[in-house]
């Protein structure tokens, strides 16, 4: 399922945090921390750390809210890159080296290929990636997938599918270009 | 490479966005793009195609105490006239080799005799202090070294942009792994995951370095190292 943000109203409480309003943080928490959370726990594979994170995060997003640019729309994102960026360099420095087993595998195509749920409305952005992500090679769109929703490295995505690391290069960058090239279509 | 060639730019922007760079390459892209409004851009539009991806991810609510956790530690005084992240350009530098080596580092050992200080269920890991000062924080660990307890024992003064981030340091090769951030001030326990764990137990000094506030941009140690301590072991 997708989640809706009123990204107006994250708008006005960022440029509460930037004044320190700590009402302000406490409702953007309020609001986006469970979706961060979900975000940090794919890539960390582990709710202590995320939750370590997710503070991380928080605190950022506080100290950082007067340089969020305010291009419209923007302040979900901006919050889920600080998060991702978060997660994936704790995830670097730990080098967690357990692997996916076959369900984790099939999940991140599920991800993509589940509808949303009934009476969410999806925006005109999300049918658009999922439109794309859907022209794409199938293994291509995994690769995509276990990199950006789980953080994998290419070499990790190589070893969990079985498949040499140039071919999973090779996938990736294909996959980005057509990607790219079909949501600027 | 010229980034701000926009082909270029945009294909380095994806790599760094999906999560495809290793952990040197995130920082150079990071210090790349803090002088690069094209690779900035860049970056800006994969965020932005990419983000939905992560919306489809079923939200999951998190536990009671990690509000209060982040409350406290933005309680400590503001500093008004700057609150810019910094010390970008220093990402990914080897750090603490380089430090020993300066001889910027302060080492208080502690070994034993911290269980006067402890409660009966924690156990000590170290007291941490600067050179030639009072100690500034105390660290212990459960039994099961599943959390750590720190209590900071003195008044800490660093500028409100930063923030001092505790490291382990493996024995040998390997990076320091992060265990979050030193309360300014009263106690912070912090839930370890099985790496940080397993590293603690193995590991024979802790270290502590200058972040910029809410911790390392890299993952690994940016700022200067104040103090590097060993850890105690009971016999």
């Amino acid at each position: 399922m997708a989640v809706a943000f009123d990204n107006e109203e994250l708008e006005e409480l960022l440029r509460r945090c930037a004044e320190q309003d700590e009402s302000a943080l406490q409702a953007l928490y309020t609001r986006v921390a469970p979706q961060l959370l979900a975000i940090l726990m794919r890539i960390l594979a582990s709710r202590a750390a995320a939750e370590d994170a997710l503070q991380d995060v928080f605190i950022r997003v506080w100290q950082q809210a007067g340089q969020f640019d305010r291009i419209k729309g923007r302040a979900v994102a901006w919050m889920i890159a600080i998060a991702r960026n978060r997660a994936i360099d704790m995830q670097r420095a730990v080098r967690p080296t357990v692997l996916l087993d076959a369900a984790e595998l099939s999940g991140a195509e599920q991800l993509q290929v589940a509808g949303p749920a009934e009476g969410v409305e999806f925006g005109a952005v999300q049918a658009a990636l999922r439109r794309c992500l859907g022209l794409l090679a199938a293994a291509q769109r995994q690769c995509l997938l276990l990199a950006y929703q789980q953080g994998l490295t290419q070499d990790r995505i190589a070893t969990a599918i079985g498949q040499p690391l140039g071919t999973v290069k090779s996938w990736v960058r294909r996959g980005l270009e057509s990607l790219k090239t079909c949501l600027e279509s | 490479m010229n980034y701000d060639r926009p082909d270029l730019a945009d294909r380095i922007a994806a790599d760094y966005v999906v999560g495809l760079l290793r952990h040197h390459g995130r920082a150079r892209f990071e210090r790349l793009a803090a002088a690069s409004p094209v690779l900035r851009q860049a970056r800006l539009r994969w965020e932005d195609r990419l983000a939905p991806l992560s919306l489809q991810l079923a939200p999951v609510t998190p536990s009671a105490s990690v509000w209060p956790q982040i409350r406290r530690q933005i309680a400590a005084p503001a500093d008004t006239t700057s609150n810019r992240l910094i010390a970008r350009g220093r990402a990914g530098r080897r750090w603490w080799p380089a430090a020993v080596a300066a001889g910027l580092i302060a080492a208080l050992i502690v070994v034993g005799r911290l269980t006067i200080w402890s409660e009966p269920t924690w156990q000590p890991v170290a007291v941490l202090a600067q050179a030639n000062t009072a100690p500034q924080w105390r660290v212990e660990r459960s039994a099961d070294s599943a959390q750590i307890n720190i209590r900071a024992l003195a008044p800490v003064t660093l500028s409100a942009t930063q923030s001092y981030e505790l490291w382990v340091l493996p024995v040998g090769t390997g990076h320091p792994v992060s265990l979050g951030l030193l309360p300014r001030q009263g106690r912070l326990a912090r839930r370890l995951n099985a790496a940080q764990r397993e590293l603690l137990l193995a590991a024979m000094q802790v270290a502590v370095s200058v972040e910029p506030r809410g911790g390392s941009p890299t993952g690994l140690p940016t700022g200067p190292v104040v103090i590097v301590a060993s850890i105690a072991r009971s016999t």
